[in-house]
């Protein structure tokens, strides 16, 4: 198929599975393929590393004014590496995850707002939703690709656009006005923070960054896993992958509903800090931009497109309010897909990688 | 639903399958879904608002807007499509979005952030009594240009040795190349084709609609249901989808006017649970 | 062919429209036998093979594996059920590593001894090299391999020497030849390189237009008279 991923999973290089000589022969078939105790365990450990770390992060950003480019980049950024994980694991291209992003933004302000839900079960009725929703949409759209599958997802989410502003279901979604989000009483606490401290980049930072790891990691798992392996070898040879004797309509939606969860998640959170849902959250602009940042920041990589996120929101803040955001979006596109193949940080992978050749080289050559 | 509404139905479809037209072709031909053509229309709409303001008669800018189009078009073909035809067609995609949006912009950098009236010509500006109801002559000129157009299309790529070079590209790109078509020279006519349609739409849309920023992407999506619905890559598909879209469009603002902004998404699920390849069942 | 045949299929017909690519073909194998099917270009060998797999539904006709009607199967349950098949134009995992694919296959389809599959076709050296990397021959060792993992009843074999050098493809005939004996596996070989069809193959059939113009021992099949007037003739 005419997809994106030309560029081979580079995964953190320090986990590449290398054969263990203790006692297994060569042809051990255990080796490689599924999850090793030893790499999940190392996995663990940069993961809980980089958790805690990051809990740091509003110590040493002192502006309020970027404490919340960073929050608010975090939470895109797990859209976007939903995003990414279908891009690089399935080569396929979504322009629709907004339908569940959004879907489950609104699921939360209307469990709360409406039927008086506290914010926690409303939040995990709210993913719940969103991540059946995707399953749902997926049943429809993963039997195609390339084009297909963009176009497909770009109408699903823009019928849940639609739907969101029809004048008829105005006393649920609140048509074009939106809905904002209601607690059943000013006590109640979502995980133990008030709507004010959801409201604060620096008190919400913790909950965002905690699920970034989380489902950062979780994506790591679920790439290296056996089947993450059955994606691969489905992307790269569908009809192959059918004839060694896979079902290749299941993992795929499988994927596409990881994915779709992962865009739930996000919406959650956004929702829990805007404390407002306009029908923005399920518009074209938010689609096409999630994916520019997924792209723009790099989907082999699987962090890629969170810092593609930060970097979207970065600029939102800078050229938002001259109008020339979309200008620069346009442009970084172009150059991210003609020069970038990896994106952003698909390209800074590949420079490391060029200097380590290159000292080791030297280092090689002062040997002899 | 009265003959005014069926015209207005058939009016909207026509503009659609100007549009769709231009963009199955490139399909075709390129095997890129073109997210530019939304702008290149409202590129169109504003060369044909420029044109009357500097004194040009609408019939003038009426031939002005689609040749500047067309250039764009030559641009787009040269600057990109070509250079990148060796590039999986979904990373083109990506990039002519890019270009969508870098348009947009430049846009209203250029013309502003304002909604711009343009007049009909004095001599469609009337009505015109069609069995007996009064209707908007200048909506009758964009079906009867419309129509003429689709069917000179047809003819076109029917009869003549550059349609039937497209033809044999967009069947098979490889082997066209080795029959001794020139592959390169058959995409350029092709995609300035398509753009001069997208500047003939946009023209058209302007005294309808008036031009302001916006409406080519809100054009955009119903233009890509329209191309999937018809079987991507099928010109007549296109074509039929289009006025089929434009008719249960007017429909649903009669019957259902409450939800009919779900009418194009509609139609697109049924067709495409029906007929996973769309109208024409072309591959997707 | 008795009732010992694995593979069976009567009447097997494709059509494309107005096209009969495949007509009314039938085609019995027994555990351990190789079974060749020649015919000159555009005789139908790759419709057939693709019908027999699964990869086109057929027009009319029945295929049976070990008994059991398999017409309306999907390939991904005849794969697990005993029926593989290797392609023309090689089909491997570009990105992945030969281990890994070989592995997930084997997986997949029960392969208990996966080292002896290896071993048959020398890939030790290449198992960490993604397959994107390797040469086009051990590409087509890899697609052949991939086809022979879970012990399959049936393997049907789409030209497996095209695109080799003489050399290299008559080493990959014998080499199927020994290890359909060895693993009593009932494999049908598409072949354009004729000469090597009649050294290795227990039985042939031959193919024209899509319908059989002959079948049987490759001795009966060189002598029948339609099959050196029509096929050989022009070859021999």
């Amino acid at each position: 198929m005419s997809s994106v991923p030309t560029a081979v999973q580079t995964d953190d290089p320090t986990v590449v599975p290398k054969p263990d000589d203790g006692g297994r022969g060569m042809l051990d078939s255990r080796v490689s393929v599924g999850l090793q105790r030893r790499v999940v365990l190392r996995g663990l450990i940069v993961a809980a590393v980089v958790l805690v770390a990051g809990l740091f992060v509003p110590d040493l950003i002192t502006s309020s004014y970027y404490m919340g480019v960073a929050a608010d980049g975090v939470v895109l950024g797990i859209m976007a590496i939903g995003i990414g994980f279908l891009a690089n694991r399935s080569g396929l291209i979504s322009l629709g995850h907004t339908a569940f992003y959004g879907g489950s933004a609104y699921g939360l302000a209307i469990a709360t707002t409406h039927w008086g839900w506290s914010p926690t079960s409303a939040a995990l009725f709210a993913i719940v939703g969103g991540t059946l929703l995707a399953v749902a949409i997926g049943a429809l759209v993963i039997r195609s690709t390339g084009f297909g599958f963009l176009m497909l997802t770009l109408a699903f989410g823009q019928a849940l656009y639609a739907v969101s502003t029809l004048t008829s279901v105005r006393s649920v979604t609140g048509a074009f006005d939106g809905i904002s989000v209601t607690y059943p009483s000013d006590s109640t606490t979502f995980l133990g923070l008030s709507q004010a401290d959801l409201g604060q980049p620096d008190t919400f930072w913790p909950l965002a960054w905690i699920c970034l790891v989380v489902v950062a990691f979780a994506l790591w798992l679920v790439g290296r896993s056996r089947f993450g392996v059955t994606l691969e070898a489905i992307r790269e040879n569908e009809e192959r992958a059918r004839f060694s004797g896979y079902n290749t309509y299941l993992p795929r939606l499988g994927a596409f509903a990881i994915s779709g969860a992962c865009a739930s998640i996000a919406g959650v959170l956004f929702a829990l800090k805007a404390s407002y849902v306009s029908p923005d959250v399920l518009g074209f602009q938010l689609a096409g931009d999630s994916l520019i940042a997924t792209i723009v920041g790099g989907f082999t990589i699987l962090i890629g497109p969170a810092i593609g996120a930060v970097l979207y929101i970065y600029a939102q803040g800078k050229f938002g309010d001259t109008g020339n955001l979309e200008l620069y979006m346009g442009l970084a596109l172009i150059v991210a897909v003609i020069f970038l193949p990896g994106g952003v940080t698909g390209w800074v992978v590949e420079q490391l990688r060029r200097l380590r050749t290159l000292t080791a080289g030297r280092k090689e050559a002062r040997r002899s | 639903m009265n003959l005014a509404q069926v015209l207005n139905g058939l009016a909207l479809g026509a503009l659609l399958m100007i549009l769709s037209s231009g963009l199955a072709l490139i399909y075709g031909l390129r095997g890129v879904m073109n997210f530019s053509h939304g702008a290149l229309y409202m590129l169109g709409a504003y060369f044909a608002y420029e044109a009357t303001n500097q004194g040009l008669s609408f019939w003038l800018a009426l031939i002005v807007a689609p040749l500047g189009l067309a250039i764009v078009g030559a641009a787009l073909e040269l600057g990109f499509f070509r250079r990148l035809q060796r590039r999986s067609h979904i990373e083109v995609g990506l990039v002519t979005f890019g270009i969508a949006l870098v348009i947009n912009r430049v846009i209203v950098l250029i013309w502003g952030d304002d909604t711009h009236p343009v007049s009909a010509p004095k001599a469609v500006d009337g009505t015109t009594n069609v069995f007996g109801t009064d209707y908007p002559t200048y909506r009758l000129l964009i079906i009867v240009v419309a129509l003429a157009m689709a069917a000179a299309l047809v003819l076109w790529l029917r009869n003549s040795r550059v349609g039937l070079h497209i033809r044999a590209a967009s069947h098979d790109t490889e082997t066209s190349g080795i029959l001794g078509i020139n592959v390169d020279r058959v995409s350029l006519v092709v995609v300035c084709l398509g753009g001069a349609l997208a500047g003939l739409a946009g023209t058209l849309a302007a005294p309808y609609f008036a031009v302001s920023p916006g409406m080519g992407q809100s054009i955009l999506i119903t233009v890509l249901i329209v191309v999937v619905v018809g079987g991507i890559g099928s010109v007549g598909g296109a074509m039929a989808a289009a006025l089929l879209l434009g008719l249960v469009q007017i429909m649903g603002n009669v019957w259902l006017p409450s939800a009919a902004v779900l009418v194009p998404y509609a139609l697109l699920i049924v067709v495409l649970l029906w007929r996973p390849t769309g109208i024409a069942g072309k591959r997707v | 062919m008795s009732g010992s045949a694995v593979l069976e299929a009567t009447g097997v017909t494709l059509r494309y429209g107005a096209v009969v690519a495949v007509d009314a073909v039938d085609i019995a194998v027994a555990p351990g036998v190789l079974h060749g099917v020649i015919g000159p270009n555009g005789a139908g060998k790759s419709s057939f093979m693709d019908a027999l797999s699964g990869r086109r539904r057929l027009s009319a006709g029945k295929v049976l594996l070990g008994g059991e009607d398999i017409t309306r199967k999907k390939v991904a349950w005849r794969r697990t059920h005993g029926m593989a098949r290797s392609f023309q134009r090689t089909s491997v995992f570009n990105s992945m590593t030969v281990r890994t694919q070989l592995e997930m296959v084997a997986r997949r389809n029960r392969e208990e001894d996966l080292d002896s599959i290896i071993a048959a076709f020398a890939l030790e050296a290449y198992l960490d090299q993604p397959c994107s990397a390797i040469s086009y021959g051990l590409q087509r060792s890899v697609d052949i391999a991939m086809a022979l993992i879970g012990k399959p009843h049936v393997v049907l074999l789409d030209e497996p020497g095209a695109g080799l050098s003489q050399e290299e493809s008559v080493r990959m005939m014998d080499h199927i030849r020994a290890l359909c004996t060895e693993r009593d596996v009932a494999a049908v070989l598409v072949e354009h390189d004729v000469d090597g069809v009649f050294r290795v193959c227990d039985e042939i059939t031959v193919l024209s237009l899509g319908k059989v113009l002959a079948s049987g021992k490759p001795a009966e099949v060189r002598a029948d008279p339609v099959v050196i007037e029509a096929y050989l003739g022009s070859q021999a």
